[in-house]
């Protein structure tokens, strides 16, 4: 589809903190630790961290409801860091949605223009256009009241989209909706953000949610960003156990690092590997994780593998089965495909857990400093 | 973010340049006007100086005598006295300003070189100012004194003016130059620095309007009352605090707010105990007889006992013919009309308590066979007790404010409302008045801190905002019959008190010659006619300035963050506990003198309204907002509202209920305000309610029923059309959170 939106625009965060003062103790709270990045215009990222990381607080720097305590923050070449919320070029879509109780749909969706002295029959041309947009048009005099969480989103969307902001953000946009609502809004949002061509902040703490959506995720943690990239980066070639962790179910085997040069290599229980993907800050000789995700995991016959381990319970998803091994490692999942065709083990049976190093990193072990994401 | 605070501090250079230029050009323009004025009048006193010597006496004594008129005082000195030596004699005139020249003229520089200019036939004027007697602040001028005859110079003429009018003046271009460049500083500084100015404006305002009427006019009552002859004293104190007179007024009042309270929380635990844990019948007619009287005018229940008991009442009659004889007025006529008009304070508190209290526990202890009686005395009742206690104290300190019924019924009981009032109107004793009403504050205020720090801690009132429908019974049919029957018999004598009211508009002459007539009527509404146009008129502008300024204070105090929040929250919320009599006279206190002079202005009326009724705004306001999600101002100012819009076109309409009852409680209680506009009201502005109370005083009690039955109209209308309107919005409302 074409680029509707011309004047979409890059958003800069240059060393940016955020240091709120806690109302109990009277003390400094660092919400945000100097933060830099960079969206290109029509991008969609994601913000993604547990709850308390410091997204929310980014998102609302940008929005202009919090002022950053520090640093500078740009939508394109403007610096909007003393800029009242008001008369910044963005549009947000808040978690409670915020639809106004006393408007109905297309008051609520007109809102923005009036604001901006549009002519009222364009308002009412533009306004119709939108809500066709996000399949609202039967509902347009309904008091929002009426509606039901998805369409309430839908208005929510429509309000910000109608004042063509050069930068639209999403506040968990989807946490109020069930489980297939929220997968088809994600799909929703994704086509019309791609469509209009617009450049899209998400905060969201589902990692689900980040990796369909985004062109790229930022994971955050502590107020701090531990790493961006495209999703497909973040699964596979994680900055440390934290993100590996955060962004998929994993298993840390400890190793030590024999030698490293085009590849890693490591020895895992006296057998010896080789994987393309190794943290940069590792040498040889470093006692380290190798971090394997579910389906680079593969069972075999007790001694066979690499660790041995007793299945506890087997799930079956159709396109593929979720075998839970309990190892001295603790529990570990394996995700078997094609289910039909491959040997499924017993609750019960003792077996042998191996992993395919081509699939695999290897991570500094730094465990110790946060409990295992699963 | 640096070159704006550099550009905001040579705004402010400038400024502070400019201001003291125009500020001392001024200045000099006046002081250089006022001296030539009066140098003027001396020349012209001194071209009238006698030429007999014997007529020097005469002409001085008539110069003494036009002192009103004019703002100075003379002497003459019959030589032209040398430096270093002693006047040969006391010189004539005004005999103060003769001992200042006894004491000075030997010796200093000043008065030496004011005789030299005078030996030359000049005028000179003394550089400092000097105090004459009791004077302070006079500027002294020498004059030569010489003959019309002779042309010889006779000796000094010596003149005291009186400079007070300069320093007023001068004070008054201080304070007007200082507070030009505070709002200039303020204004400027939130522009350049503030993201949000509109919230700054606002914030300023508040804080200026909270300082200016609440803060200032209740230092100055304090301030008063420590005051004697303009010097600090504890005079009026040790007066007030040894005077059998005073300290009988202050053991009226707690007198009368003990039994009051005690008989309300009473009669209130019975209404909301009826209506809120038995099955009686009526409980709508009993909910609203028993909300009834809270918002009806004062007097009107004190007229009705009035009719009735009074000396020549209704029912006062018949007793006599059985020989019994008493009088209403005094303690008992007001412990009961207080009850009646009180305790709806203590059944709303009361209702509000018992529906707290989850019915389980009675439940439980039915079912763990305790006795109905056993689980009224050993759960309900300890459960309340929080709540009773409660609702004393607030009985207790609305009863020690009260003004307008002790006003009409006191008699021989001396209460501190109206003692206040009487130093304050009657003896011109402001002092003595404001100090008085401090006097009614300590208790409230010992009632409020116990309210606050420890009641408040042993309330076991739970919200679990699921009120269970049903009610456990937890009384037999016989103790019910009981109850509701003296609840009927209390509404029944309201009932009965109301139409008295009613019935005394129709009435020729009340006590004395009951025939039908409606000559009554027609003699109050003419008579009242600029009264209650007035009263509307200060009313209805006070309600929406009322609801708006509580709407933008209960915003700001929720949802923004700032310096001095508590304080203001605090200061705004004073009022509430202040007693009208306090209030009314600080503002005369306060207003009747500069910088402010408001005394005698509709403006003092209805500052006075906004300000006392403000608290109750603010309440409904903030827990409006509380329930109103936030992101749904933040959607707007996203969508590129500013502040100002926002306010306009979502808060408003969102906490709608909340505004229209803060205007329609605003509007009700300033047309049924007794206490402090009592004192501020001018023959230009006057009040319904005063001319009611003047009518009873003068014994027409026909035309203070009419009037008080048109209040009670008014103000029936005025909440009807406010739940009207309120209704309208229910729906609406349930769909915020």
């Amino acid at each position: 589809m074409a680029s509707e939106n011309s004047n979409s625009k890059s958003v800069t965060f240059e060393n940016v903190t955020k240091i709120f003062k806690d109302p109990q103790s009277g003390q400094d709270v660092k919400a945000v630790g100097g933060v830099s990045f960079r969206l290109e215009p029509g991008e969609l990222v994601t913000l993604l961290g547990p709850s308390g990381c410091g997204k929310s607080t980014i998102l609302r720097m940008l929005s202009g409801f919090e002022q950053p305590t520090s640093g500078k923050i740009m939508i394109g070449d403007n610096d909007v860091t003393d800029i009242p919320p008001n008369k910044r070029d963005t549009a947000m879509v808040f978690q409670s949605y915020g639809l106004f109780p006393h408007m109905n749909v297309s008051e609520n969706v007109a809102y923005g223009l009036k604001l901006r002295k549009v002519k009222p029959q364009e308002i009412t041309k533009k306004v119709k256009r939108f809500l066709e947009m996000v399949g609202l048009s039967e509902m347009s005099k309904r008091p929002t009241s009426r509606l039901s969480g998805g369409q309430q989103q839908r208005v929510a969307l429509a309000r910000s989209l109608i004042v063509e902001p050069s930068v639209l953000l999403l506040d968990e946009p989807l946490s109020n909706l069930d489980a297939l609502l929220r997968e088809q809004m994600r799909v929703e949002i994704r086509r019309l953000q791609k469509s209009l061509g617009i450049t899209a902040m998400y905060v969201t703490h589902d990692r689900v949610e980040a990796m369909s959506l985004s062109d790229r995720i930022i994971v955050m943690r502590s107020g701090l960003i531990s790493q961006i990239g495209t999703p497909s980066e973040i699964y596979r070639d994680p900055v440390d156990t934290f993100v590996a962790g955060f962004v998929g179910k994993v298993a840390f085997f400890p190793c030590k690092v024999n030698a490293i040069d085009s590849e890693c290599h490591v020895e895992v229980k006296g057998k010896t590997f080789s994987t393309p993907r190794w943290s940069d800050k590792l040498k040889a000789g470093d006692t380290a994780l190798v971090m394997a995700r579910p389906e680079s995991l593969s069972i075999a016959e007790p001694g066979a593998g690499i660790e041995n381990g007793v299945v506890t319970a087997n799930i079956y998803l159709g396109s593929s089965v979720e075998t839970w091994v309990n190892t001295g490692l603790g529990n570990v999942l394996v995700q078997i495909d094609n289910p039909d065709v491959k040997k499924i083990w017993n609750e019960g049976e003792t077996v042998s857990l191996s992993f395919d190093p081509a699939l695999t990193k290897v991570l500094v072990d730094d465990l110790f400093a946060h409990p295992a994401a699963n | 973010m640096k070159k704006r605070i550099i550009h905001f501090s040579l705004a402010i250079l400038f400024v502070i340049l400019v201001g003291w230029w125009i500020y001392s050009s001024v200045r000099d323009e006046f002081m250089k006007q006022s001296r030539d004025s009066q140098r003027r009048t001396v020349e012209t006193i001194i071209a009238g100086f006698p030429s007999e010597p014997q007529d020097i006496e005469g002409w001085l004594a008539r110069l003494a005598e036009d002192k009103d008129k004019n703002n100075y005082t003379a002497a003459f000195i019959n030589e032209i006295p040398e430096p270093g030596k002693n006047l040969s004699e006391t010189p004539k005139g005004d005999s103060e300003l003769a001992k200042l020249l006894l004491e000075n003229s030997a010796w200093d520089t000043e008065f030496t070189k004011g005789f030299e200019y005078a030996s030359y036939e000049e005028i000179y004027r003394s550089v400092n100012n000097w105090t004459v007697g009791n004077k302070e602040k006079q500027a002294l001028f020498f004059a030569p004194a010489v003959s019309l005859k002779t042309h010889d110079i006779e000796g000094v003429l010596v003149f005291a003016f009186n400079t007070d009018g300069e320093q007023d003046f001068m004070n008054m271009l201080h304070m007007l130059f200082l507070g030009a460049f505070i709002l200039f500083f303020l204004v400027t500084w939130q522009l350049m620095v503030s993201r949000d100015p509109i919230v700054g404006f606002a914030l300023a305002g508040l804080f200026l309007m909270t300082l200016t009427f609440i803060a200032y006019p209740l230092f100055e009552a304090v301030r008063l009352s420590f005051m004697e002859n303009g010097r600090f004293s504890l005079s009026i104190w040790k007066t007030i605090l040894t005077t059998k007179g005073y300290l009988s007024a202050l053991w009226g009042s707690l007198q009368l707010g003990c039994w009051t309270a005690t008989f309300s929380t009473i009669i209130g635990f019975m209404f909301a105990f009826v209506v809120s844990r038995t099955n009686a019948p009526l409980k709508k007619l009993i909910t609203t007889m028993g909300i009834l009287p809270v918002i009806s005018p004062p007097f009107s229940l004190t007229l009705s006992i009035i009719l009735l008991f009074g000396n020549n009442g209704l029912i006062t009659r018949w007793l006599r013919v059985i020989g019994l004889n008493f009088s209403i007025y005094g303690l008992p006529g007001l412990v009961i009309v207080q009850t009646m008009g009180m305790f709806p304070i203590a059944f709303l508190t009361m209702t509000g308590v018992l529906q707290g209290i989850d019915s389980t526990f009675e439940e439980a202890s039915l079912n763990l066979s305790a006795t109905r009686l056993k689980t009224f005395t050993s759960i309900t009742l300890p459960l309340a007790v929080p709540g009773l206690l409660s609702s004393w104290l607030l009985v207790f300190t609305t009863s020690l404010a009260d003004f307008a019924n002790p006003l009409l019924l006191a008699g021989d009981l001396k209460v501190l409302s109206l003692e206040s009032y009487i130093e304050v109107t009657g003896m011109n004793r402001l002092g003595h008045g404001a100090a008085l009403s401090l006097l009614l504050l300590l208790p409230t205020l010992t009632a409020f801190l116990a309210q606050r720090f420890w009641i408040s801690k042993r309330s076991y009132v739970t919200v679990t905002g699921k009120p269970s429908g049903r009610i456990t019974e937890l009384t037999t049919p016989r103790v019910r019959r009981v109850l509701t029957g003296i609840i009927f018999t209390i509404i029944i004598i309201l009932v009965m008190l109301y139409g008295t009211i009613f019935a005394g508009c129709f009435v020729k002459n009340w006590g004395i010659d009951y025939t039908f007539s409606l000559e009554n009527i027609t003699e109050a509404l003419t008579r009242s006619r600029d009264a209650l146009i007035d009263t509307v008129t200060l009313s209805a502008v006070a309600a929406p300035a009322a609801g708006i300024i509580a709407m933008i204070a209960a915003l700001l105090i929720v949802r923004k963050k700032f310096f001095g929040k508590k304080l203001l929250e605090m200061l705004l919320m004073t009022p509430f506990a202040l007693p009208g009599t306090l209030v009314g006279i600080s503002y005369i206190l306060a207003f009747n003198h500069a910088p402010i002079i408001l005394v005698g202005t509709a403006a003092i009326i209805i500052i006075n309204y906004v300000i006392r009724e403000l608290p109750v705004g603010i309440e409904g306001g903030i827990d409006s907002l509380k329930q109103i999600d936030p992101s749904i101002e933040e959607a707007a100012t996203d969508l590129g509202a500013d502040q100002a819009t926002v306010f306009r076109t979502i808060v408003l309409p969102l906490v709608r209920p909340a505004f229209l009852s803060s205007m329609s409680y605003t509007f009700v209680r300033s047309m049924t305000a007794v206490s402090a506009v009592i004192f501020l009201i001018s023959a230009r502005w006057y009040h319904l309610t005063v001319l009611i109370y003047n009518f009873s005083e003068n014994l027409r009690f026909g035309l203070a029923s009419v009037l008080s039955t048109v209040l009670i109209i008014i103000v029936f209308t005025a909440f009807g059309l406010m739940r009207l309107l309120v209704r309208e919005n229910a729906n609406m409302i349930k769909n915020v959170t």
